[in-house]
């Protein structure tokens, strides 16, 4: 195999080879290969489904993110301290449900009150902090493992959800919720831009900010990249990655909001399979599994590519086989890309 | 060969004509449907897609599938795919009743009509019809018959149900069916053991095999649905009570559904009756509430299917009706 130092010397010689494989290289390693790659994509089924280059379905897509977006960048400050969260869909069943209970017109406990929206907001964001602190303390503090840590909160949620609803009602979930909150899930401001699109935006802009002009974003990175160095430097390791799984937790209680409302129904089983979606997305678009890399730009990618995808799929209205393929092979192929590109940066 | 502009021109306007020729002849061969599931995990919904398609075909119109995995925000999504391909009709399973709501008034918003199969949502003001076995009516049947072999046999019996997710209304509605007769032929009936399976083999055997043990003498089994037979045909066999009819120690024995295994076990003389939901007739009507509403007529929101019960009388002369009896007969082809 030719090497990178080969093509350096190959590009002083001015070859057009070389050109083009500097260009390939610089594409590879660009922080904005996902975002290229989704374009690709998008501009390939452009002839097999016109429909989704409509305002209404890139709308549709748009609107679509705007929840797995909040849950994938609590999932981000996860990865970059070396953690992971497996309890993010628990955690969004379980506030959906109480919080739903809270609110509802069948026998909800702030029934007809003013204050019935804002306390059953106030519950999914409180129940998403405690979940997420739970985590925090069982990993930070104690030293377990957060993939068995956030597993067995995963399991235990998933079933407490159940157990609250059938607590709570006859059927399998609890619907007649308050308008004024079904219009935080799909309720327009303008041309079709939602509320959830507003609440995902600026959840992305205090993330952002957090991660790239805070000292805490900076503790994060250093924990995640090596947390003995980061302690011998004075960093609060512990209180640093406890916080990030507490932040996890709230993205995951303001997801359920945006959820719950959009289905106009608290369900035990929301979200139950979008796990894949969440690490996938944060991972696709770059965040390193291994901690200390991540941002929320490349989250944002990532949510976008399989947002696409899904949308492409459905539109396609293929059998199921047809769609694990081709959504399978996509994402292999940006994985390939993606492991490609750490090979080069290794390299140089 | 050169191309020249008058011959570039020429081949264009015959392309847009053989391509607004190709449009025109898809429109006027019919419509376009979605076909929604939430999931194919048991045959009811496997066979039940296979029918539809084959409709579908048979109508001249052109189908658009999509499965959920039990994802309502997907399936959400998935509705307003199929929106935006302009379909003309949206056929939907949902997981939950209520979550389905606004995909209902999505649809509404656009002017597609939407029909629900097997699971009718819950209240509200969006229209949609949902075509639904009756299935309180079909479990009463298939008891009744149960309870007229059982005083033929003569005896007492001792009863277990299994019953579905009561989240689900299909699973209360067969409940209530089984105890409107049990109810009244407490002489001959006393039902020892309410299993609760939510729709999950695993419970469902866990569930039975605590009933045996507690009941031995357990003798009148129904289930709510027949993709349970496996399990129970496992603790029957290991308790020592899978007996055919006629043979010393049969349990008399009732399903729901009509699947595959439920005609095997009617046929192999292990299952004494089953209510069978009559899915190519379901298939029809759902088909027809489409066709009724492009028209702009306005169905009932509740479409019942009468459904019918299969017994060991009557197998030869209703099996062709039993959508087991199709798989089954594929499978042994």
């Amino acid at each position: 195999m030719t090497s990178v130092r080969l093509s350096s010397d190959e590009q002083r010689a001015g070859t057009p080879s070389s050109w083009l494989r500097l260009a390939a290289e610089r594409l590879i390693l660009s922080e904005y290969l996902v975002l290229l790659l989704t374009v690709v994509y998008f501009l390939a089924m452009l002839p097999i489904v016109p429909s989704i280059a409509t305002p209404s379905v890139m709308l549709d897509i748009v609107n679509a993110m705007a929840p797995l977006l909040v849950v994938a960048i609590g999932q981000t400050f996860v990865l970059i301290v070396a953690g992971i969260d497996l309890s993010a869909p628990a955690i969004l069943a379980m506030a959906s449900v109480v919080g739903a209970s809270v609110m509802t017109g069948d026998d909800g406990y702030l029934m007809n009150s003013p204050f019935a929206v804002p306390g059953g907001i106030a519950v999914f964001l409180v129940i998403g902090i405690a979940i997420g602190w739970l985590n925090g303390v069982c990993t930070a503090r104690l030293g377990m493992p957060a993939f068995i840590v956030t597993l067995t909160t995963m399991m235990f949620f998933s079933g407490a959800a159940i157990w609250y609803t059938a607590l709570h009602t006859d059927a399998s979930s609890i619907g007649n919720l308050p308008p004024s909150f079904i219009a935080i899930g799909e309720g327009e401001i303008a041309g079709g831009f939602t509320f959830a699109i507003l609440i995902a935006a600026a959840v992305a802009l205090v993330a952002h900010f957090t991660l790239s002009r805070t000292v805490y974003g900076r503790w994060l990175y250093a924990v995640g990249t090596n947390p003995r160095a980061a302690e011998v430097s004075g960093v609060p390791v512990r209180s640093a990655a406890m916080w990030a799984f507490i932040i996890a937790g709230l993205c995951a209680g303001i997801a359920s909001i945006l959820y719950t409302g959009r289905l106009e129904t608290g369900t035990p089983v929301l979200g139950q399979r979008i796990l894949l979606d969440v690490i996938g997305a944060a991972v696709i678009g770059g965040v390193s599994l291994f901690g200390g890399k991540g941002k929320v730009m490349w989250t944002l990618f990532g949510v976008l590519f399989l947002a696409v995808i899904d949308k492409s799929l459905q539109l396609l209205g293929l059998a199921l086989s047809s769609v694990f393929a081709i959504k399978g092979g996509v994402i292999l192929m940006a994985a390939i890309i993606d492991a490609l590109r750490h090979r080069l940066l290794v390299r140089r | 060969m050169s191309i020249t502009r008058r011959s570039f021109n020429l081949g264009l306007a015959a392309g847009a004509a053989s391509a607004g020729f190709a449009t025109l002849s898809h429109a006027q061969q019919g419509r376009k449907v979605a076909l929604l599931f939430d999931s194919l995990v048991s045959p009811f919904w496997v066979t039940g897609l296979d029918i539809m398609r084959d409709q579908v075909k048979k109508r001249g119109w052109t189908g658009l599938e999509a499965i959920s995995n039990l994802d309502d925000n997907k399936q959400f999504e998935q509705v307003k795919a199929m929106i935006a391909q302009k379909v003309d009709g949206i056929l939907i399973i949902q997981t939950d009743s209520k979550a389905v709501i606004p995909a209902i008034r999505a649809a509404n918003a656009a002017n597609i009509p939407m029909v629900h199969f097997n699971r009718p949502p819950a209240a509200s003001d969006a229209y949609s019809v949902a075509i639904q076995a009756d299935n309180r009516k079909i479990m009463q049947g298939t008891v009744q018959s149960l309870v007229e072999q059982a005083k033929k046999a003569g005896g007492k019996y001792k009863a277990a149900l299994l019953i579905g997710d009561l989240g689900d209304v299909n699973a209360i509605q067969r409940r209530d069916g089984f105890f409107d007769v049990v109810n009244q032929n407490k002489d001959l009936i006393e039902v020892v053991a309410r299993i609760s399976t939510e729709w999950n083999a695993d419970k469902a055997f866990a569930g039975l095999t605590n009933a045996i043990q507690a009941n031995p003498d357990i003798n009148f089994l129904v289930t709510s649905s027949d993709f349970l037979h496996p399990q129970i045909e496992q603790v029957l066999k290991t308790a020592g009570k899978w007996h055919k009819r006629g043979e010393e120690g049969h349990v008399t024995f009732g399903g729901f559904d009509g699947d595959e295994g439920a005609y095997a076990r009617l046929k192999d003389g292990y299952l004494d009756a089953c209510g069978v939901q009559n899915l190519f007739l379901e298939v029809d009507m759902a088909f027809q509430a489409f066709e009724d509403m492009w028209a702009g007529k306005k169905p009932d929101k509740l479409l019942l299917d009468p459904g019918f019960v299969i017994t060991q009388d009557n197998l030869a002369e209703k099996q062709d009706q039993m959508w087991g009896f199709t798989v089954w007969k594929k499978q042994h082809a």
